[in-house]
């Protein structure tokens, strides 16, 4: 009875920590030793990879989100209208070239295209923007050309990026209703806290987009910092060498590649470095697709292109562009080189 | 009869058909029919890809002419297994050589022995498996070459210039090789002949290593030495490593630069690095071996030659004082080189053979001299059986003549021993059937020539007016 007294004395969630850390200190005892320090290293290598991914991204993303804090103050519908053929092909392509005016990597590129989407850009145009501009932009072209040199690398990797978005953003043309794939906040359910005015000064108009880049910046930098904790979390998990060790063949090898593109979530403007790391080992083709889509689809841009895009119409953004990126580094082990 | 009118509109009708159909088509159909189409086509693909087998290259020029030990590259299409691919690979006719692994995708045949000159070789590339899992290569690949025949690359050094220039043994006029702009220090040849190294001197007063193609008219940097001396190139016969003498530079420009060491740039990775960590081993003049395993060079301050082989890691140690290069056996187990010793007749110069076989090494020629001969250059020949000496001929005689002798017998022919003229440098073309020398007249004005010896003739020839001459295989 006197314990009955003592238990009903004590709140039930500390009945339920308490087993839990009871259960914890049983299992601990029954895990193989060592276990503790190998998890230690592992959480050291997260750390690592995790702000490696992070702090590599994290300019680039502030830059495509002032570039989007500029668009919205400095560019208005009409002159969207004005500029953008409404005509599904050169629509697409114009959009694919856009990243030469908008040199953003994927991180910068989402909230940028989000933008431009709310200015009246249209489906296809910004579909083909958001998967050309990380590689079509004058920054990549000059890491891509120091990396692998002024030669066929360079050349095959924007001509075969060109061609994917270009097709993703036809598709996309078919979709005559935006807010099917896109989702509310651009369908105009949602409204920015600031706003331009046609009458506003210079220096209020470079006031009000700071202000939209702080917003968007930590708005989108959420979805950055989960992308980039799955990023690390898989690469801590799931080890490169393995990978790489299974990727020899025609068909493996660029799969694998596929998969590590996606894996390692490395920004344009510095995967040439690390896919020259892999010539060699891994053939012509197997290496372009991992520089053709790795640009377009990664852990972290996926999260970000999930709070612009139904998640439909991203299951799409990734599957084509990997579709694609698969024929062309087949096409090139098979036939090309 | 339709009017052009009507067939226009016609056409549009029919391209608005399209659209409006396509239009009509809901976005999931036509994303999904885009997906469906493409995994047909990666089908396809793979279905074709794997029917079509894998792909073979080789590196052969356009024209068909290889210098006479370039390395043939095979680059497949899929990695494949050495072993097995090797049996794949041969020579019509047969010629000696090795097959080096260089990645997944790669192969190179290094030949041992110089291809033929006037000799066409077809390369063959059977069908069969490459890989461990059945991959194969589905047809036979045949390839023609022949080996050209060599030039001569050689320094004008005039006007406070000097230059590169090549030519043929054919009579055709010379070829400049480097411009103007860069005063050529010294140079050497790769042994496959495509480029050459040399040296030059840079606006901080230190020395760079340039290349520049056998076609020339393209030098480029090499390698920036910034203050440093960076001087008397050697290319290994492998053509991917360059040993050099590096002179750094004072802590202030009045000071003067430290003593040489030993560098090896690696062509294909850029490392840069001196040979030995010991920083009390210095060396100029380096000589690779044959087989591009070791590598000797002179310390002038000890008085040694150092022998380093990057097989085992061992060093060696040699006597001497001359300070020539050493020059090597075809097979890389021995080689020669000279010495001055004092013995009872007083002092005299003596060639030395070390046999790194069996670890010994033998007063070669001169113990006996009854005068110094004053052995001076020499050149072991791409055939086992010849070398070359440069030596005085008699007592009287202070001019260098060039021998040639069998080092088994020691018993050979004076090749250019006319008493005007004094020779020195000679250099053996890759069969070991010609040599080229520098050669210079005692008398009258300054005038270096190059000559020529050609097996079968008992006289040299001058070939052209220069200095510093190599072949350009």
């Amino acid at each position: 009875m006197h314990n009955q007294t003592v238990v009903n004395r004590l709140p039930r969630n500390v009945i339920v920590w308490l087993a839990i850390g009871i259960l914890a200190l049983v299992a601990s005892s029954m895990l193989p030793a060592g276990f503790f320090s190998w998890l230690w290293d592992r959480l050291n290598v997260f750390a690592t990879v995790f702000l490696g991914i992070f702090v590599e991204a994290v300019p680039y993303l502030l830059l495509g989100t002032f570039a989007s804090g500029l668009v919205e103050v400095f560019v208005d519908r009409d002159q969207m209208s004005r500029w953008v053929s409404r005509r599904p092909a050169a629509a697409a392509i114009s959009g694919a070239f856009m990243g030469m005016i908008f040199p953003v990597c994927e991180c910068g590129v989402v909230p940028l295209t989000r933008r431009l989407f709310k200015k009246g850009l249209p489906l296809s145009a910004g579909i083909s923007f958001l998967l050309a501009a990380p590689v079509l932009n004058p920054i990549v072209v000059l890491s891509t050309a120091s990396a692998f040199g002024w030669g066929e690398m360079l050349f095959w990797r924007f001509a075969v990026s060109l061609v994917i978005a270009v097709v993703v953003g036809l598709v996309f043309s078919v979709q005559k209703e935006a807010g099917e794939v896109l989702r509310p906040v651009l369908a105009g359910e949602e409204h920015d806290h600031v706003h331009a005015e046609p009458g506003d000064s210079i220096p209020e108009k470079i006031r009000k987009a700071l202000l939209i880049t702080v917003d968007e910046f930590f708005d989108m930098g959420r979805y950055l910092i989960l992308g980039s904790m799955l990023a690390a979390g898989l690469q801590t998990f799931i080890s490169q060498s393995s990978l790489l060790a299974i990727g020899s063949g025609p068909v493996l090898s660029v799969l694998i590649m596929l998969l590590l593109a996606i894996l390692l979530s490395i920004c344009s403007t510095v995967d040439s470095f690390v896919a020259l790391g892999f010539v060699g080992t891994f053939s012509f083709g197997s290496v372009l697709s991992f520089l053709v889509f790795g640009p377009m689809v990664d852990i972290k841009s996926v999260m970000m292109y999930l709070q612009v895009f139904k998640r439909r119409a991203v299951m799409y953004i990734v599957a084509i562009p990997f579709m694609m990126s698969l024929l062309a580094g087949l096409v090139f082990n098979y036939f090309v080189k | 009869m339709t009017s052009p009118k009507k067939k226009n509109k016609k056409q549009t009708t029919v391209a608005n058909g399209w659209v409006a159909r396509i239009d009509a088509l809901s976005f999931d159909t036509v994303a999904i029919s885009i997906l469906a189409i493409l995994m047909a086509l990666v089908s396809l693909t793979i279905l074709l890809g794997e029917g079509a087998g894998v792909k073979v290259g080789v590196s052969l020029p356009e024209d068909g002419t290889v210098g006479p030990f370039e390395n043939i590259t095979f680059t497949f299409s899929e990695p494949f297994d050495p072993e097995i691919t090797s049996d794949l690979i041969s020579f019509d006719p047969v010629h000696e050589g090795y097959l080096e692994w260089v990645d997944t995708y790669t192969m190179r045949f290094v030949p041992i022995q110089p291809f033929e000159k006037d000799m066409t070789y077809k390369l063959t590339v059977s069908a069969g498996e490459v890989t461990i899992n059945g991959r194969e290569v589905k047809k036979a690949q045949t390839w023609d070459f022949t080996a050209r025949e060599p030039s001569v690359a050689y320094l004008i050094s005039e006007n406070n210039q000097s230059s590169i220039w090549s030519v043929d043994l054919n009579g055709n006029a010379p070829k400049r090789l480097t411009d103007e702009t860069v005063k050529v220090i010294s140079f050497h040849v790769a042994p496959n002949g495509r480029f050459i190294i040399f040296t030059s001197v840079n606006e901080k007063g230190g020395i760079d290593l340039w290349r520049v193609s056998r076609e020339g008219n393209d030098a480029a940097i090499l390698l920036d030495c910034g203050f440093d001396r960076c001087t008397t190139p050697v290319i290994a016969p492998n053509n991917k490593l360059i040993a050099y003498s590096r002179e750094a530079a004072g802590p202030t420009p009045d000071l003067p630069f430290g003593s040489p060491r030993i560098w090896i740039v690696n062509l294909e990775s850029g490392a840069d690095g001196p040979v030995y960590e010991d920083q009390q081993i210095l060396g100029y003049a380096p000589s690779w071996s044959p087989d591009s395993n070791k590598l000797a060079s002179f310390d002038g301050l000890a008085d040694f030659i150092n022998l380093i082989d990057f097989q085992t890691g061992e060093q060696f140690l040699f006597p001497t004082s001359t300070g020539a290069p050493v020059t090597w056996s075809p097979d890389s187990t021995k080689f020669l080189y000279t010495t001055f010793e004092q013995t009872e007749g007083g002092g005299r110069t003596q060639v030395k053979l070390a046999d790194l076989s069996i670890n010994e090494t033998i007063t070669f020629i001169g113990e006996k001299d009854a005068y110094d001969y004053s052995y001076y250059s020499i050149a072991w020949s791409p055939r086992e059986d010849r070398a070359v000496l440069s030596m005085r001929a008699s007592r009287e005689q202070l001019t260098q003549v060039l021998w040639v002798f069998d080092p088994t017998l020691l018993d050979g022919i004076v090749i250019a021993g006319d008493p005007e003229y004094t020779y020195n440098s000679p250099q053996w073309d890759p069969w070991g059937s010609a040599l080229l020398f520098q050669q210079f007249k005692l008398r009258g004005q300054y005038k270096p020539e190059i000559g020529l010896w050609q097996e079968g003739s008992n006289q040299s020839t001058v070939l052209i007016e220069g200095i510093m001459p190599q072949w350009l295989p």
